[in-house]
């Protein structure tokens, strides 16, 4: 202990001793550690963002509906409203909402257009993006509410406004088309641009009596489920599965499996950035302790001579190799830290709408920093740090005391 | 200039014994502490064998100050670094404090040189990031020495060689002269069996060169401490007790034991 407390000592002082070179060694493992973590908690933050679009957009983690709805989603493989939803204590939920989501039409004055119809319960919907709607004019008031919330975009498509009439035809219970005339009470605004295009609410009440026929009373098309924690997905999906064997249980990764790849391919992504990163600053910092090591041959020589043996002269050179990276990391990782604050607000990226969208993020993505994240890549890099020392150390092991002759 | 040399001697009991003997000038016999029989090193320079031993025999006694003297190129570095274990040799054998050092391997002549040789070199080569009294202990330290008694023996040292007021010096913040002495002390902390220096007045001018060759010549003659030296210099080998003249790789010359 009294010899690695020397050998450290000694690493600390050499440390110091050439100030300015390791000030710019410090300064380079600085920047890229903090660009690396900066990046990172970008890509991170794509990631979180997919999680959530995918989740959000009124898939849900889980979601329930009848077996054929997928296939052909229409009223007449519906159910019933009377369904309860119910989990063990362990799978905390966010919440759980009830609707009804059928293809329709709608047509304006001029212009008529496919979309999604969905009846909701407006104070249910408070776990999907029907919450971080702008809504210009007036929301839905409640269940019974019997007038339409519409996109921006739909809305400049069919050149209408709030307060106006649109027409919907959709399909009924007893398989029949019905059309009504609807008043526009609002016109939304989404992070997203497809929820504007597709997306048109009316009250889940009002829409099941519009609905109505001969078949099941107060009927829903699906039931979703957002959970507190994802890592509970699996096991509050098999529950629900198993409480309600005549309904399809599927979650968001086998409804949305693009993203469901994309969001795994996020983690490999990171950790190839950060070796990517990492190996070109560890030539420079190979370059660097070799360099040093060189410039005390005679010095490192000495040690030998005076009786320092291998394995010490071995750990001292680590030492101070680690040494250097853990002081460049710790600045790095509060550099990207600091970043990380900077743009805690995210980055604009409605100019590119249509391309981060097809991509599955919103027009704001916003950095997330994780510990794992920084305890993950801090700790990497300092593995970096002694896979980088091995060539100074090598070099090291090669000086012979005769070096300490040297005059 | 004098400086008084503190209880520096040898580490055995039999050495401190000797030691006694040799201050009583009695006629014991004394104990090889080096011995070195039919040594050769060959060098390669450019694929040309060049022969820096040539088959050398020499003994050194225990409590002797012995010169190795010669041009450059006579062999006296090679030979004292064959000595120190520093360097390896082609054929032969040596001896040191009754070690067989062509019997040891990397880490064993290592450990030899902590703690049986102290090394005085040309070029100082103290560690510049520690003071004089880091220096010093540093060897002891690597020896495993508690440090309350690290730090005593270091003062000690350092104090033996009238270095005592600039232990918290830094090698940057010493003359020459003083680093040499901070290496001598460092040299001398452990109690070296064999005291072994390169050159050592070569930096020096040469009111510090007689200051330095005093202060060995007091470890010699008052701790009974045996010290090779290689050197060119006729003052450093009219401070020795025994003069050995090297040529070619080859004991040219010498004086023979005083003991």
């Amino acid at each position: 202990m009294s010899t690695l407390v020397l050998l450290f000592n000694l690493s600390l002082r050499n440390i110091l001793r050439y100030r300015r070179r390791n000030f710019f060694l410090f300064a380079a493992i600085a920047v890229a550690v903090g660009g690396t973590t900066l990046s990172n908690s970008l890509i991170r933050g794509w990631q979180v963002s997919m999680l959530e679009t995918a989740v959000s957009g009124l898939t849900g983690h889980i979601k329930l509906q009848a077996p054929g709805f997928a296939d052909d989603p229409s009223l007449q493989r519906a159910f019933s409203s009377d369904t309860q939803i119910s989990l063990s204590q362990q799978i905390p939920v966010a919440g759980v909402t009830q609707r009804i989501n059928l293809p329709a039409v709608i047509s304006s004055e001029r212009e008529t257009r496919g979309v999604a119809l969905v009846g909701v319960v407006p104070t249910q919907e408070d776990i999907s993006l029907y919450r971080d709607l702008e809504i210009e004019g007036e929301g839905l008031t409640g269940a019974n509410d019997g007038r339409l919330l519409i996109g921006k975009a739909l809305a400049q498509t069919l050149q209408t406004r709030v307060g106006r009439r649109v027409v919907i035809i959709v399909q009924g219970a007893d398989g029949k088309s019905r059309e009504r005339g609807y008043r526009v009470s609002g016109v939304f605004d989404a992070p997203m641009r497809w929820p504007e295009k597709v997306l048109v609410f009316t009250g889940l009440d009002a829409l099941q009596g519009t609905l109505a026929g001969d078949g099941l009373r107060d009927p829903i098309t699906e039931i979703s489920v957002v959970l507190s924690n994802e890592g509970d997905r699996a096991a509050a999906a098999a529950e629900l599965a198993a409480a309600h064997p005549s309904l399809i249980v599927q979650d968001w990764r086998q409804m949305q499996p693009q993203i469901a790849e994309i969001v795994d391919m996020v983690e490999g992504v990171m950790v190839i950035w950060f070796f990517l990163i990492m190996s070109g600053l560890t030539f420079g910092l190979v370059n660097t302790l070799i360099a040093s090591v060189m410039q005390r041959t005679q010095e490192l020589g000495m040690l030998r001579a005076l009786g320092m043996n291998k394995r010490l002269l071995l750990v001292q050179v680590v030492l101070e190799c680690v040494g250097i990276m853990i002081v460049g990391v710790v600045a790095g990782l509060a550099l990207g830290i600091v970043m990380v604050l900077a743009l805690g607000d995210g980055i604009d990226l409605s100019a590119f709408s249509e391309s981060v969208e097809a991509i599955g993020i919103s027009t704001l993505l916003r950095p997330v920093l994780t510990v794992e994240d920084l305890l993950l890549f801090g700790g990497l890099s300092v593995l970096v740090g002694f896979f980088a020392s091995y060539f100074p150390a090598r070099r090291a092991l090669k000086i012979s005391p005769l070096m300490a002759m040297n005059r | 200039m004098t400086h008084s040399v503190p209880n520096a001697g040898p580490v055995s009991s039999g050495q401190e014994s000797s030691v006694q003997e040799s201050s009583q000038k009695d006629s014991l016999v004394k104990t090889p502490v080096v011995v070195c029989r039919g040594v050769k090193r060959i060098y390669q320079q450019d694929s040309v064998p060049v022969h820096a031993l040539r088959g050398v025999d020499l003994e050194i006694q225990e409590g002797e100050f012995v010169s190795l003297a010669g041009p450059s190129g006579s062999g006296k570095s090679t030979l004292l670094n064959s000595i120190g274990g520093l360097d390896g040799f082609d054929a032969g054998t040596v001896t040191v404090g009754g070690t067989d050092l062509g019997a040891l391997n990397s880490a064993e002549l290592a450990e030899l040189r902590l703690h049986k040789i102290g090394f005085v070199f040309q070029a100082y080569n103290l560690i510049p990031v520690l003071s004089a009294q880091e220096n010093v202990e540093f060897i002891l330290q690597l020896q495993g020495v508690p440090s309350q008694q690290r730090r005593e023996r270091a003062t000690e040292a350092l104090a033996s060689l009238g270095l005592g007021d600039l232990a918290h010096r830094r090698p940057g913040e010493l003359s020459g002269g003083q680093q040499q002495r901070v290496a001598t002390a460092r040299a001398i902390v452990t109690k070296p069996v064999l005291l072994l220096a390169d050159e050592p007045t070569a930096n020096l001018d040469s009111k510090t060169t007689s200051e330095l060759l005093e202060v060995l010549q007091q470890l010699n003659q008052q701790q009974g401490m045996t010290i090779v030296t290689a050197t060119h210099d006729p003052i450093v080998m009219g401070f020795t007790s025994r003069q050995v003249a090297m040529l070619d790789g080859e004991i040219h010359q010498d004086t023979g034991s005083t003991g």
